[in-house]
C-alpha cells in the first residue's frame, strides 16, 4: 500500500481532531474529549507549541468511503527525565481500522523516533491501557519495556482547575 | 524559615545534588546519568526542556548563605482530550526539613502556575511501593490512573529508538 508520512501542519487539525475522537471511541472514553480543532490549532501551531503532530496520508485512489486521505496520526512532545535528560513522549498513535496491518503505525512511530533522536532524546515513553491487547502486542513486537511492571510506576493525576477549584486539595498536611 | 524561588543557571549544582538525593531515596541512585552541563544546557538554553522551583532555608537571624533544601522539576505536556497539562517530573524536600509545610507550599505554587497556563490537571509518576508519597498525594486529591483506569507506562530505550528510526527495508 502506498502511503506517506509527514509532519502535521495547521490544515491537518480538522482531520487530527476527527481521528482523536475515533481513538477515544476505540478506548471507550469519547465523552472525555473536550479539545476542539481550534484548541489544536492554537496549542500545536503557535510560537511555543505544546505538542507536535505527524500525519499518514494515502493517495486519492485509496481514500475512505467518507473521502478521507489522512488516515493515521501521532502526537508527541519533548519531555525530560531527571535521570537521563531529554525524552520524547508519544501521546497518541492511531491508524484508521481499514488501514491497519500495512506498516503505517510502525512508520508513524519510526518518524517520532527519528525526530526525537534529532532533538537529542534517549528515551521514548508512552502509555497503553492494560486491556488493549492489540496495541500491547504491537508495541511488544517493537522491543519496548513495561515500566509499570518493571519499576512499579503508577501514572497519577491531580485535576480540578477546569472546575475552578483550588487544587490540589487544600487539606492541610499533618505537621 | 523558607522561601520559594525560580531556579537560575547558578543553581544547577544544587539541582543535580537534589536529583541524586531523590534517586537515592527511591533506591535508584546509579540510574542518574545527567551531568551539570546537561542540566545547564537543557534548562537554561534557548528551548528549555524543564523548569525548576527551589526551596531555600535560612536560619533566623543568621548571616549564613541560604541553603537549597527542596525542589520541583516540571514541564508542560499535552492531552489531546483535555488540553494542556503540567507534568511534575521530580519533587523532593530534604528529610530534616519535611513536616514544615514546604512540600505543600511548592504544590500550591505549582497549582497556581498550572492555572495561570490554563492546564486542566497535573500528572506525575509514583512508584507503587512509595507508600508515604502516595498517601501525601492522595490526601490532596490525586487519582492513581494506573490502578483506576489501567494505564501502563511503556518505554523504548536508546537502542530501540535507534532501530525504530532506521529507514524501513523495502
Amino acid at each position: 500500500m502506498d502511503f506517506s508520512i509527514r509532519a502535521a501542519n495547521l490544515e491537518d487539525c480538522k482531520d487530527i481532531a476527527r481521528m482523536i475522537m475515533e481513538l477515544a471511541e476505540y478506548e471507550k472514553v469519547s465523552e472525555h474529549v473536550k479539545v476542539t480543532q481550534k484548541d489544536l490549532e492554537q496549542d500545536g501551531f503557535s510560537k511555543n507549541p505544546f505538542f507536535h503532530g505527524i500525519v499518514a496520508e494515502v493517495p486519492e485512489a485509496q481514500r475512505t468511503k467518507d473521502g478521507h486521505v489522512k488516515i493515521g496520526y501521532a502526537l508527541y512532545f519533548l519531555s525530560y527525565s531527571s535521570w537521563k535528560g531529554r525524552c520524547v513522549y508519544m501521546e497518541d498513535l492511531y491508524v484508521m481500522p481499514e488501514f491497519r496491518g500495512k506498516g503505517i503505525g510502525k512508520a508513524l512511530m519510526s518518524k517520532v523516533a527519528q525526530l526525537g533522536m534529532a532533538a537529542g532524546c534517549t528515551q521514548l515513553n508512552f502509555t497503553v491501557l492494560d486491556w488493549n491487547k492489540a496495541s500491547l502486542d504491537f508495541y511488544a513486537a517493537q522491543g519496548c519495556s513495561d515500566v509499570t511492571a518493571s519499576l512499579g510506576y503508577h501514572v497519577m493525576r491531580c485535576e480540578g482547575a477546569e472546575r475552578g477549584e483550588a487544587w490540589p486539595n487544600t487539606i492541610e498536611d499533618r505537621q | 524559615m523558607f522561601k520559594l524561588r525560580k531556579a537560575e543557571p547558578r543553581d544547577v549544582p544544587d539541582i543535580l545534588r537534589l536529583i541524586k538525593e531523590l534517586a537515592k531515596y527511591e533506591e535508584m541512585e546509579d540510574r542518574v546519568l545527567l551531568t551539570e552541563k546537561d542540566l545547564l544546557e537543557d534548562g537554561f538554553g534557548e528551548h528549555p526542556f524543564y523548569q525548576c522551583i527551589l526551596a531555600e532555608w535560612q536560619e533566623e537571624q543568621s548571616n549564613e548563605e541560604p541553603r537549597v533544601i527542596g525542589f520541583a522539576m516540571y514541564y508542560f505536556t499535552y492531552d489531546p482530550w483535555t488540553g494542556k497539562l503540567l507534568y511534575l517530573e521530580d519533587f523532593f524536600v530534604v528529610e530534616e526539613f519535611r513536616g514544615k509545610g514546604i512540600g505543600s507550599e511548592i504544590l500550591k505554587l505549582l497549582s497556581h502556575l498550572a492555572m495561570k497556563t490554563r492546564c486542566g490537571s497535573m500528572h506525575f509518576i509514583v512508584a507503587e511501593d512509595n507508600r508515604s508519597s502516595i498517601e501525601f498525594y492522595k490526601r490532596r486529591g490525586a487519582e492513581d490512573l494506573s490502578k483506576e483506569e489501567g494505564w501502563r507506562l511503556f518505554r523504548f530505550d536508546k537502542d530501540s529508538i535507534l532501530k525504530m528510526a532506521a529507514p524501513a527495508e523495502e
